[in-house]
């Protein structure tokens, strides 16, 4: 058995810079099993990165990122980087949701959610169907089975693409601002199918400016500020008394008028 | 003209297949190997690629294919002039479609292959199954264009002696002293071989892509 306090994910000394930009400069964070993490920043502070770095999209400069102990995108050592293969593998359980959607336009909503079980994980067809067709239910989406994405509304298209991580039966859910190119009566859909994730206890890092989302589903909050974690604290204490200026500053801009 | 007439110009047709058939059946693909070499940016082998395409593209057809015929010999190899027609058409279309390719890749939408990724899809199993479909059926239209052409092409293949459509109708003029009907002749053919790749295109535009396998 684990721990319960043992990290189910764990960030440290993330480095990572852009044409000479630091993007990011020593970021440390831990998730443990079943754990809603939220990320907040100004746009521009890395939480993407940071995202992308977790599932190796995009390769960190410095640091480490383990998944229950084991080492992201290169061996023990540090030094061996993945093969394509190893880090399909490990990218393969942890699920990803984006804030453009990414869904693959010539495949129809069933077919979206079936592929990557069937090719990447290898599961019986007949078997994944099921799941898929489960999945589609959970997320309210059972009669856009055969729909091709072009023809759903952003949250329906958002709600394609938590199914299609969800079937792959991910130890933990990456979202990227997954509600911010949804129109704002679209946006509830979704999270309500989030706050079903947390519930049920799905380990979760959510990137989100839905400052009333991290309020009431965040585990802890993590404010990403010039490259840096600047404040990690529970919703509670980061809401009500922010340490930083600049988180003061920031929850003043993203809470005004809700 | 006489029915021997219309034999040697369907033969002449036969010939024209012959010879852009394979070449296309050949040049596509070929073209999307550079074209993925290009696109990964592949040290040396992706500035050999550009250098290839460059060459081909800028070579006029009947140039390229008295070249090859000439000098592939030299080599020790001997190439009838069927083969030799193919291979220089094939190299023409590996050029082009690698271009059309290539155009298809760099718009690939990003999100849609870190999505592919992220999934834990191996390389090839992105290209298959999230890559191709889609820059296939985007590239469809140039490709089909980039086919007419080639089938315009094909008289060059007549300066190694190869007789095709054209030079048939050149033939049959001569031997008949009546140098227009032939020509008529010539272009239905033209015309049946285009419109029927054009019609193919139109069918596989329409049908719904339910070629993967799920
Ligand atoms: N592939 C890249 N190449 C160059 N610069 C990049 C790249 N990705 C991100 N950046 C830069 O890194 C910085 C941080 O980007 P990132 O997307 O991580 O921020 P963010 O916190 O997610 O912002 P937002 O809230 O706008 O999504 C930005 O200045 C961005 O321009
Ligand atoms: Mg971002």
């Amino acid at each position: 058995m684990q721990q319960p306090s043992e990290p189910l994910l764990r960030i440290e000394g993330l480095e990572k810079s852009f044409g000479g930009n630091k993007i990011l400069n020593g970021i440390d964070l831990a998730v443990a099993p079943h754990e809603t993490v939220c990320m907040l920043g100004p746009s521009g502070s890395g939480k993407s990165t940071v995202l992308r770095c977790i599932n190796w999209l995009e390769t960190p400069d410095a640091g480490a990122i383990f998944l229950r102990d084991q080492r992201v995108g290169c061996h023990e050592d540090g030094k061996k980087p993945m093969s394509d293969r190893e880090l399909s593998e490990i990218r393969a359980r942890m699920g990803m949701v984006f804030q453009s959607f990414a869904l693959w336009p010539h495949l129809s909503v069933l077919q979206n959610v079936m592929v990557a079980p069937i090719h990447v994980q290898g599961r019986p067809k007949t078997f994944v169907r099921e799941e898929a067709l489960a999945m589609l239910d959970k997320v309210g989406l059972s009669d856009k089975r055969d729909a091709f994405p072009s023809s759903l509304s952003g949250g329906q298209k958002q709600r394609v693409g938590i199914a299609r991580a969800l079937v792959m039966k991910p130890e933990v859910m990456l979202f990227d601002e997954p509600t911010s190119a949804l129109d704002p009566e679209l946006v509830g859909e979704v999270l309500q199918v989030m706050r079903q994730l947390a519930r049920e206890g799905m380990t979760m890092v959510v990137v989100t400016h839905e400052m009333a989302f991290a309020r009431d589903v965040a585990s802890h909050v993590a404010f990403l500020d010039q490259g840096r974690v600047a404040e990690h604290s529970t919703p509670d204490a980061f809401f009500t008394a922010p340490k930083t200026e600049r988180a003061r500053s920031f929850l003043k801009r993203y809470t005004r008028g809700s | 003209m006489q029915e021997g007439d219309y034999l040697a110009l369907l033969t002449g047709a036969w010939t024209t297949l012959a010879i852009a058939l394979p070449a296309i059946a050949m040049g596509a693909p070929l073209g999307l190997a550079l074209a993925l070499i290009r696109w990964r940016k592949i040290p040396v082998l992706g500035t050999i690629a550009a250098i290839l395409v460059s060459l081909f593209r800028a070579t006029p057809s009947v140039t390229l294919v008295l070249l090859v015929y000439y000098a592939v010999p030299q080599i020790g190899i001997q190439l009838a002039e069927l083969p030799a027609a193919i291979i220089t058409l094939t190299l023409g279309t590996m050029a082009y479609t690698c271009e059309i390719w290539r155009g298809a890749l760099m718009a690939f939408p990003r999100d849609q292959y870190d999505a592919a990724m992220a999934m834990g899809m191996t390389r090839g199993l992105r290209f298959r199954l999230i890559v191709l479909p889609q820059i296939a059926r985007a590239s469809l239209p140039a490709l089909v264009n980039e086919m007419t052409l080639l089938i315009k092409v094909t008289p060059a293949a007549a300066v190694i002696g190869l007789v095709e459509i054209t030079r048939a109708a050149v033939r049959v003029g001569a031997e008949t002293y009546q140098p227009l009907p032939p020509f008529l002749v010539a272009l239905v053919i033209y015309a049946v071989i285009i419109g029927t790749l054009v019609g193919l295109q139109r069918y596989l535009e329409h049908r719904q892509t339910r070629a993967l396998a799920i």
